[in-house]
C-alpha cells in the first residue's frame, strides 16, 4: 500500500454517507482538505488585515504583497476594463495556491491533482466569461469566431477551427493544473519508494533527489495557479476588449 | 509632523516607482519548462475536443467514422492555431 505511488490520490469517505436524490455527497478527505485551504486563507487573510499599520508587520507585509501581485496582474493582461473582477480572480488565484501548498505537506491530500476539480472550476470559468462577452457586447461577441481578413470560401472552416479552439480553453486549463500537480506527487512518492527499497546504502541518492524535487514541486504549486489566474485574466480580456 | 512630511516624499517614490515599473512591463515569465508545458496542453486540448465533438455528431447522425475523422483534423488545426496565438503571446510579453 505504502509503496503504490497512486494511492495518495484515493478519495475516501469521511464520516457517514449522505446521499441525496442518489447523489452521494459525503463528506470525504478531498472536501476535508479543500476546507482546510479555505479556512487557512480566511486566517492568512484575517490575520493579515487584523492590525492597519502604516508600517506593516510580517502578515500585513505578505498579503499586502499578494494583493499588489494580483492587482497587477489583473491591470497588465486584462487593462482597467478588469477591474470589478478583482475579487473573483484574486480568490481563485489564492485558492488554488493554497489547495496545492497543502498539498505539498506531508500526509496530506492534493485537491488539484484530481481533474474533477480543476475541470469545474475550468468550466465555471469558462461559462462566466462566455456570459460576461454576451453581456458587453451581445451578439457582437460571436465575431470572435469570424477573424476578419479571411476569404469568403474558407470562412466557414475557419469558424469551425476558432469554435473548437475556443471550446479547448476550459480543457487546456484544466488539464494543465491537473496534469503538473498529478504528475509531480506521482515523482515525489516514487523517489520515496525508492529510497524505501534500496535502503541504508543506496538510498541516498533517490533522497537527494526528493528533496531537490520538493522544491521543484513548490516552485509548479505556484507557478500553476498562476497561470490558471493568468490565463482567465487572458480570457476575461478577450470578453471585455473584443479583438483578435 | 516631520514624519508625516517625510512619509509623503517617500510615497511620491513609490508611486513614481510603480508607474515606471508598469509602463516598461519587465513581466517575469515564469519557467521555461510551465511554458513548454502550456504550448503542449494547448495542442492537445484542442486534439480531444475535436475529436470529442466529431464522436458527438457521429453518433447523432450515425454517420461513423467520416465526422470523427474530419473534426479529428480540424481540431489538429485548432490546436495549431492555439499553439501560433500562445506562443505570440510569449514573445509580446517578453
Amino acid at each position: 500500500m505504502a509503496t503504490n505511488p497512486m494511492h495518495q490520490f484515493s478519495v475516501h469517505r469521511i464520516g457517514p454517507e449522505i446521499k441525496i436524490a442518489g447523489i452521494d455527497i459525503s463528506f470525504t478527505n478531498a472536501s476535508l482538505f479543500m476546507v482546510i485551504s479555505a479556512v487557512a486563507i480566511c486566517l492568512f487573510l484575517s490575520l493579515g488585515t487584523k492590525q492597519k499599520n502604516l508600517i506593516p508587520n510580517k502578515m500585513q507585509l505578505l498579503s499586502e504583497i499578494l494583493y499588489n501581485f494580483i492587482a497587477k496582474m489583473i491591470s497588465d493582461t486584462a487593462g482597467s476594463k478588469a477591474k470589478p473582477y478583482f475579487p473573483f480572480i484574486f480568490s481563485l488565484f489564492v485558492f488554488v495556491l493554497f489547495c496545492n501548498m497543502v498539498g505539498m505537506l506531508p500526509y496530506s491530500f492534493t485537491v488539484t491533482s484530481h481533474i474533477i476539480v480543476t475541470l469545474i472550476l475550468a468550466i465555471f470559468i469558462f461559462i462566466a466569461v462566455t456570459i460576461i462577452g454576451f453581456i458587453k457586447h451581445g451578439f457582437g461577441y460571436l465575431k470572435l469566431f469570424v477573424p476578419s481578413g479571411v476569404p469568403t470560401l474558407l470562412l466557414p472552416l475557419i469558424t469551425i477551427i476558432e469554435i473548437i479552439s475556443y471550446l479547448s480553453r476550459p480543457v487546456s486549463l484544466s488539464v494543465r493544473l491537473f496534469a503538473n500537480m498529478m504528475a509531480g506527487h506521482t515523482m515525489l512518492k516514487v523517489f520515496g519508494g525508492f529510497v524505501i527499497s534500496l535502503g541504508l546504502l543506496g538510498g541516498w541518492l533517490p533522497l537527494s533527489f526528493s528533496v531537490a524535487l520538493t522544491g521543484l514541486e513548490i516552485l509548479v504549486a505556484f507557478l500553476q495557479a498562476y497561470v490558471f489566474a493568468i490565463l482567465t485574466c487572458i480570457y476575461l480580456n478577450d470578453a471585455l476588449n473584443l479583438h483578435h | 509632523m516631520e514624519e508625516k512630511e517625510d512619509f509623503k516624499t517617500r510615497l511620491k517614490i513609490a508611486k513614481s516607482k510603480l508607474k515606471s515599473s508598469s509602463s516598461s512591463s519587465s513581466r517575469e515569465t515564469g519557467s521555461l519548462m510551465g511554458s513548454a508545458f502550456k504550448i503542449g496542453t494547448e495542442l492537445v486540448a484542442a486534439v480531444a475536443v475535436g475529436t470529442i465533438i466529431g464522436f458527438i455528431l457521429d453518433t447523432w447522425f450515425d454517420t461513423k467514422p467520416w465526422l470523427i475523422i474530419i473534426f479529428f483534423f480540424i481540431g489538429s488545426a485548432a490546436g495549431m492555431l492555439n499553439v501560433i496565438r500562445t506562443a505570440k503571446r510569449m514573445q509580446k510579453e517578453n
